[in-house]
């Protein structure tokens, strides 16, 4: 887990992972969410609607936007404030998703950063785009 | 700027956060008055009146700020 405090975030830096959307995942999402949704768990209906496969669920890839705000950047100070988040292709069980973020503005009174996050399967696609809102704790209670 | 064309930036700034074009602000209105105004929202407000005059507020200003006719006077001060 990356400690970046708040002055040592500053506009420009990055970070990235990437993961594994595995057919576990969707089974841990559907008994946490309770989204039974044929899309995500019937292959035939996910083909008949013009999919390749069953789709994973948006939830669980904007999920790592957690991941990547609260282990990475800024990690453990971070506070998530506010997401945007638009899924711009399906992702399919089997694909290796990178998320990447990078801080787009910083604003000192509230120590906010704005970060720009893309994610993108293996074959270079984005499949989503998302803009987070994070505050940057102190390191230490004042 | 006149302290009327502050108030007018302000009303869009308003809309714009809150998402309601049917706010407008006077010199008495408070984070009372406009239901989703919380300390999230109040952040998102902060930062967009900042933007749209070009200025940066202070701790200090931002916790004494009473209404929105204190952040006017600190804006015509500043702008």
């Amino acid at each position: 887990m990356k400690e970046y405090t708040y002055e040592e975030c500053q506009v420009g830096k990055k970070e990235n992972f990437s993961v594994t959307i595995t057919e576990e995942m969707l089974e841990r999402f559907k008994a946490i969410s309770g989204d039974y949704n044929p899309l995500h768990n019937e292959e035939s209906y996910a083909v008949e609607k013009g999919f390749a496969g069953r789709v994973v669920y948006g939830m669980l890839t904007s999920s790592f936007l957690s991941t990547l705000a609260g282990m990475y950047l800024p990690g453990k100070y971070c506070l998530i404030q506010e997401v945007n988040t638009k899924f711009t292709k399906p992702v399919y069980v089997g694909d290796i998703i990178t998320v990447t973020g990078e801080i787009v503005e910083r604003n000192d009174l509230f120590k906010q950063l704005v970060l720009k996050v893309l994610i993108l399967n293996q074959r270079e696609e984005t499949v989503v785009r998302a803009k987070m809102k994070v505050g940057v704790m102190d390191e230490e209670k004042i | 700027m006149t302290r009327e064309e502050v108030f007018k930036k302000l009303d869009e700034v308003f809309q714009d956060v809150f998402d309601d074009e049917s706010i407008t602000v006077g010199e008495e209105t408070t984070s009372a008055d406009i239901d989703d105004w919380d300390s999230l929202e109040h952040i998102n407000l902060v930062v967009a009146v900042e933007k749209c005059f070009g200025i940066k507020f202070n701790i200090g200003e931002v916790s004494t700020m009473k209404n929105v006719g204190a952040m006017v006077d600190i804006i015509l001060e500043r702008a």
